[in-house]
């Protein structure tokens, strides 16, 4: 026995020295310590007796850390009270502190036995563990533990006997067993709150038997044995083990869908103003939710030949019949709307339909006019009915013409009165030879008479005559075009000669007079045809003079220019005198005699009190002057006989209207096709040697706004959305499929004719309205 | 020949280019179908071209007409980077790529209007804050898994302890009148997003993420409504003690909340007065018309028309009439039972406006939402998303440093937003705007790029303000609305905030707090030293 006393003299021993003596005393072969320390730390351990004897420690007023890293056959009893640590990793010995201990008890100990007689601090039995090769360690505590004990346990048995515990609420203290992994916690007693992974049971047969073999030896150490009968009520028991790794499952929480489903308010928080079903879309949909839909617009807009020919005749449609070999058909379906087709469009018009044609913007025009010559000698029958109406046309020219063929061919008797003793107005009258060939122009008019229309020649028509053929017909057109020369009040006007008078005197076979030197005023296509009538006519030179460039056409000039004759521009003309021509600056052109060819105004002393603007009709928006009589061509606003001719179409199909005692509406215009939905890519340029005859253009043409049959859609659609269908009457159409479409727009994106078009998804989706309609 | 003019648009003109690559094209057109801005369509391409393949000049011709996916040139189609295209390309075939050198700010002949948030002081300031100070040596840090921490922040006015009204009676402490209401929530905000900006499923979304969080996970987070009002079913559910109903200067809602007041189960969470936003301060909320649908419109009261709330509420006239006036009525309609809070736009002038809050004698402010220039918005002016506005990291320390002065932090919560979690994090940024003084966060963006928002603040989408939002969150289109999936949204956000969670605990515990650390600047350092002078944090590097 080895009896230390640390303090001497008022002199404390240190740790290390005491620490130093007790180890060079076991190794000197001391088995037995009475110390009585003054807070000495980590008394106790790790020591060994080099013969493996049981070393036995008393001790009074130990510092921390009695019992520290202890090893087996090590054993401590502690009187009274001591502070944190006691059995501090302690791995095998048996370490009884008979009164209460500091914080930390047990911490880490895996092995060995640590009774404490009284209270234990916090974080008592922390990461206690157990290791597999040897026995587990124990803790035994009479009273309670301080809070957050048995935190991060990883093995071992803690013994908690809950006595002297009425006024704690918990003899775990607050958050026990936080982190625990392993190892079990018995308690008797109140305890409060533990964790979601820590399971609280009753004991099992085991634990009965554990606690029984040692709560004696508990008892005993701690000198308690007379609370052997109170403890030992074993259903005032219960113990503390963690989930193992294999009874932990992660915590489920119920899915999003489900918590909707069972918790959430019912049908959503919308449900009175929005219809919705949670059903989740692709990005990709078919019918109804796609975003885009795709229209097969054939024919719903104008092709742009159609569109800038103020006749509006949709050559695009005649290419289409020819691609499909109807010939026929395709020379038949430009008479539908002229009757003109070899004079005008193939010889006289300017072709604004070949301007805008698609087809020069890849290499060149359709040659629409050379189109047109194809159908001059095509015959056309009679028609089948008749309306039982007479219509009375005052003008033989273009226009009356155009309005007689169109209400002829709809049914009507139709009479064409003029004034000339041939038909054909300006056509007939005006127009050089040279540049209208007559026995075309017969033909076409004898086309028109052939249908059935009159001709009533050499008549003029006065009020008396007007008011005759008004009574007599059902519907009455005034047509009579422009056939006064229009001039300024220039000085020396007396001495001007008309043109319009000059080109028709020589289309009557007469010789008009003509001078040497000639001045034309007025650049235009009349000015022209009257400077190179002048030539023919035997004049030396002609000057033809304009205020602005001439506005005649290139071909016009050139001809002109080959007879020699010059333009001057600007002029502005200030006086006229027998010797020549001034300008408002004082220029001079020598002139023995000057043409005037600015245009004509209508003659229209027949008619009574009418609605004007200066010299020309203003006809209502049913194109009527009078209850029944109707206007159309240059007695309204001067133009090309192409303008005329559609004024006179569009004014025809009106009064068959009126005849007919339908509501009268102007035929609604189509729009343009937009030249960015047509696919030109497709169109190979071509070399102008390789350009085919006309009736071979419907393999140039892009076929602007009607579908050509191509069926580039069908074959490129992803879905196969798309069907073609044959109607009886040999046409065809596409369909799109909107339970197969996604509204891609491959179709409107390759279709090369525009026809395809992609607009927003129109059918709405009642998903929310303003109020709960349930 | 082709005709081009240099003054044309042409795609390189564009902020997004399609990259396409007609080899990998299937041609199955799920591209076309899927984009809803109508930036890409089908076109045909040629090939026209002359070859020779003998031993001497022998020409072939070749045309070769190829349908393929073009880009549209037109500004009002304009790709917005979305990669819709891309997601569902089979074929790896598209996708768009941001264009550097676009003149897109050239193109428009009028403002630009989007949605997002600001695209050009995207810089940040929580980045460049670092958690420096843990705790080893000096004191206990805390387990952040095993351990358990108080996560919980005030909403409302909470009174210093002096003045509560407390007298002790028979041993025990009594209350002598009511104090004000405090409710003890979330540091997370779901913020103020509206019916109308959100589609109903993203609206739904979000709220049903925050009911799940409170229900089932016990995380107290609170949504605010935004200023578009409140569905009614949900107004008459328990559910609404979960959500914050926001008042703006528009009122818009109001109609429907108050008729539904007698059918209430429960008390609203609080409610917050919207006086301004850090998206586009100075400007009221925007919505266009192409998203006032039919329930948009019965909720708000108002017709099909695009909806501009006033830059300012039409009956306050200054600070203390906006204290005094539209606090009293709202805490009068709610029976002085639920905290009333108000949010401005960060500004040079928040601290003070902060000052007169905490001299309110009533004590009727329960808290001051601060919102950043980072903020986002379903629709604004570009300019002023990019050009105006404040940071909110410093105003936040600013206000809190003011009322330390008074000894009056903690009384008046402050909450902050506007970027946060716009880097990705939003957790460090709570952490440290708490640390600098917040009680709170708040925050809106996030949440909806949870739910599928593919938005960013480098100019990707942003076009929530066209109705033609591709993931159906930022549009009334049924069409496109469809396209969410509420329960997976949902379910997004419920996940990030519970990772949010776990992620604060993660910063809470080196530290050594269990509960917020509100104000503890010393747990943060910044390497750079203006910030560190600014905010008064160590600087270091």
């Amino acid at each position: 026995m080895l009896k230390i006393t640390t303090i001497k003299n008022n002199e404390r021993m240190s740790t290390q020295d005491l620490l130093l003596m007790i180890e060079a005393a076991v190794k000197a072969g001391e088995t037995d310590f009475e110390i009585a320390a003054s807070g000495q730390h980590d008394i106790g351990g790790p020591l060994w007796h080099p013969e493996g004897k049981t070393l036995n420690f008393h001790v009074t007023n130990a510092g921390q850390r009695v019992g520290s890293m202890c090893l087996p056959n090590t054993e401590i009893i502690v009187e009274g009270s001591t502070s944190a640590d006691v059995g501090w990793l302690n791995s095998g010995g048996i370490i009884t502190v008979k009164g209460d201990v500091g914080d930390t008890a047990g911490h880490c100990s895996s092995g060995g036995k640590i009774y404490i007689g009284g209270r234990a601090g916090t974080r008592t039995g922390s990461l206690m563990k157990h290791d597999p090769l040897y026995e587990e360690p124990e803790l035994w505590v009479l009273k309670n533990v301080g809070s957050f004990s048995f935190e991060f346990m990883g093995g071992g048995r803690a013994v908690v006997c809950g006595v002297d515990c009425e006024n704690f609420s918990s003899v775990l203290g607050e958050r026990a067993c936080v982190g625990m992994v392993g190892g079990v916690v018995y308690v008797r007693g109140k305890i409060s709150d533990y964790p979601d992974d820590i399971l609280c049971l009753e004991l099992d047969s085991d634990d009965v038997a554990f606690l029984k073999s040692g709560m004696n030896h508990f008892l005993n150490a701690v000198e308690k044995s007379e609370l052997i009968a109170e403890l030992s009520d074993w259903r005032e028991w219960k113990k503390l083990r963690p989930l193992t790794f294999e009874e932990k499952k992660p915590q489920v929480l119920p899915d999003l869908a489900a918590f909707r489903k069972n918790d959430w308010v019912k049908g959503g928080i919308f449900s009175d103003v929005a219809d919705d079903d949670f059903t989740v879309l692709n990005t990709v949909n078919r019918g109804l939710y796609r975003l885009r839909v795709p229209t097969w617009d054939n024919a719903k807009f104008s092709a742009p030949c159609q569109f800038f020919c103020p006749t509006g005749i949709p050559t695009q449609k005649r290419l289409a019949l020819l691609r499909q070999g109807k010939i026929e058909e395709a020379l038949k379906l430009v008479l539908k709307y002229t009757p003109f087709p070899g004079s005008v469009c193939g010889t006289l018009c300017p072709n604004p339909c070949m301007e805008g044609c698609t087809r020069s913007t890849i290499d060149e025009a359709i040659k629409i006019d050379e189109l047109g010559l194809q159908s001059a000698y095509v015959e056309v029958d009679p028609p089948k009915i008749s309306s039982g109406k007479q219509v009375g046309i005052i003008g033989g020219g273009v226009a009356g013409l155009s309005a007689a063929w169109q209400l002829r061919l709809l049914g009507h008797s139709v009479t064409v009165y003029d004034d000339a003793n041939q038909i054909g107005g300006k056509l007939a009258q005006v127009i050089p030879h040279s540049r209208m060939p007559q026995e075309l122009l017969q033909t076409e008019l004898n086309r028109i008479e052939k249908i059935g229309v009159k001709f009533v020649t050499g008549c003029k028509v006065d009020a008396a005559k007007f008011n005759q053929i008004c009574d007599t017909n059902d519907a009455v057109l005034v047509a009579v075009g422009g056939h006064k020369a229009r001039y300024f009040n220039w000085e020396g006007a007396e001495l001007l000669t008309h043109g319009i008078e000059f080109l028709k005197a020589i289309n009557r076979g007469e010789k008009p007079h003509v001078g040497k030197k000639v001045v034309v005023i007025g650049g235009g296509n009349s000015g022209m045809d009257v400077a190179t009538s002048a030539y023919e006519q035997g004049a030396e030179s002609v000057v033809v003079v304009d205020v602005v460039k001439p506005a005649a056409f290139a071909k016009e000039i050139r001809r002109l220019e080959d007879f020699g004759g010059k333009i001057v521009w600007p002029f502005v003309t200030k006086k006229i005198t027998a010797d020549g021509i001034f300008s408002d600056d004082d220029r001079f052109i020598a002139a023995d005699q000057v043409i005037v060819s600015i245009g004509e105004a209508p003659v229209l002393d027949f008619l009574p009190e009418v609605k004007k603007f200066r010299d020309w009709l203003v006809p209502d928006v049913e194109k009527k002057i009078l209850p029944k009589v109707f206007a159309a061509g240059d007695v309204i606003k001067p133009g090309r006989l192409t303008d005329a001719i559609g004024d006179a179409r569009l004014t025809a199909l009106m009064m068959n209207q009126f005849l007919r005692g339908e509501k009268i509406s102007p035929l609604p215009a189509k729009k343009i096709i937009p030249a960015e939905n047509l696919s030109k890519k497709f169109f190979e340029k071509c070399h102008h040697c390789d350009l085919p005859d006309p009736m071979h253009e419907h393999l140039r043409c892009v076929s602007c706004g009607t579908c050509r049959d191509c069926k580039m859609c069908l074959n490129s659609c992803p879905e196969k959305a798309i069907s073609r269908i044959e109607l009886s009457d040999g046409s065809w159409q596409y369909i799109s499929d909107e339970s197969k479409c996604i509204g891609c727009g491959i179709c409107a994106g390759v279709c090369p004719c525009g026809v395809w078009n992609m607009s927003d998804n129109p059918k709405e989706i009642s998903m929310y309205r303003l109020y709960n309609a349930g | 020949m082709e005709a081009m003019k240099v003054q044309d648009l042409a795609i390189n003109d564009l902020p997004w280019k399609i990259e396409y690559n007609a080899e990998r094209c299937t041609m199955c057109g799920s591209c076309v179908a899927s984009c809803t801005f109508k930036a890409i369509k089908v076109e045909v391409q040629r090939k026209s071209i002359t070859l020779s393949e003998a031993n001497q000049p022998e020409p072939i011709h070749r045309q070769l007409a190829l349908p393929v996916i073009k880009q549209v040139a037109d500004i009002n189609c304009a790709c917005r980077g979305c990669g819709m295209c891309e997601r569902v390309c089979p074929n790896n075939a598209i996708r768009a790529v941001r264009n550097p050198d676009n003149r897109r700010n050239l193109l428009f002949n009028r403002p630009i209007k989007r949605g997002g948030r600001t695209n050009l002081n995207a810089q940040r300031t929580l980045d460049k804050i670092i958690v420096g100070r843990i705790s080893q040596m000096t004191d206990p840090s805390l387990d952040s898994i095993r351990h358990t921490f108080d996560i919980r922040s005030p909403l409302g006015r909470v009174l210093s302890p002096k003045e509560l009204p407390m007298i002790m009676e028979g041993g025990k402490l009594v209350m002598t009148k009511t104090t004000p209401p405090v409710r003890w929530i979330y540091p997370l905000i779901f913020s103020d997003m509206s019916i109308g900006a959100l589609s109903t499923r993203a609206w739904e979304a979000v709220a049903m993420a925050a009911a799940y969080l409170n229900e089932k996970c016990g995380l107290p987070v609170r949504m605010s409504s935004g200023e578009g009002g409140m569905p009614v079913k949900l107004l008459e559910s328990e559910y609404l003690k979960y959500f914050i109903i926001q008042i703006a200067s528009g009122h818009f809602g109001w109609n429907r909340i108050i008729k539904a007041m007698p059918r209430m189960k429960v008390d609203p969470a609080g409610v917050l007065i919207k006086i301004g936003q850090g998206a586009k301060p100075g400007d009221g909320g925007l919505l266009q018309a192409e998203k006032v649908a039919p329930h948009v419109q019965a909720i708000r009261g108002v017709p099909k028309a695009t909806l501009s709330s006033p830059p300012n509420h039409q009956g306050l006239y200054s600070i203390e009439e906006s204290v005094q006036k539209m606090h009293l009525s709202l805490n009068a309609a709610f029976g002085f039972r639920v905290p009333v809070a108000i949010k401005c736009a960060a500004s040079s002038t928040s601290v003070s406006v902060y000052n007169n809050l905490l001299r309110d004698p009533y004590k009727i402010c329960g808290g001051f939402f601060i919102d950043g220039i980072q903020g986002g918005t379903g629709a604004a002016n570009e300019i002023s998303l990019d050009h105006t506005g404040h940071p909110v990291v410093s105003k936040i320390r600013d206000c809190y440093l003011a009322a330390i002065e008074q000894g009056a932090q903690g009384q008046i919560p402050l909450y902050g937003g506007g970027g946060i979690g716009m880097t990705g994090n939003a957790a460090a940024d709570a952490f440290k705007m708490i640390c600098l003084g917040a009680n709170g966060v708040f925050c809106g963006k996030i949440l909806i790029q949870l739910l599928g928002c593919v938005g960013n603040e480098q100019g990707r989408c942003n076009a929530c303000n066209t109705g033609k939002c591709p993931t159906g969150i930022c549009t009334q289109n049924p069409r496109l609305v469809k396209r969410l999936d509420v329960d997976k949204g949902a379910q997004k956000i419920v996940d990030y905030v519970l990772a949010f969670d776990a992620e604060l605990r993660k910063l809470m515990a080196p530290i050594g707090n269990s509960s917020l650390p509100v104000g503890r600047s010393d747990a943060l350092v910044s390497t750079d030293k203006a910030i560190a002078d600014k905010l008064g944090i160590q600087y270091v590097c």
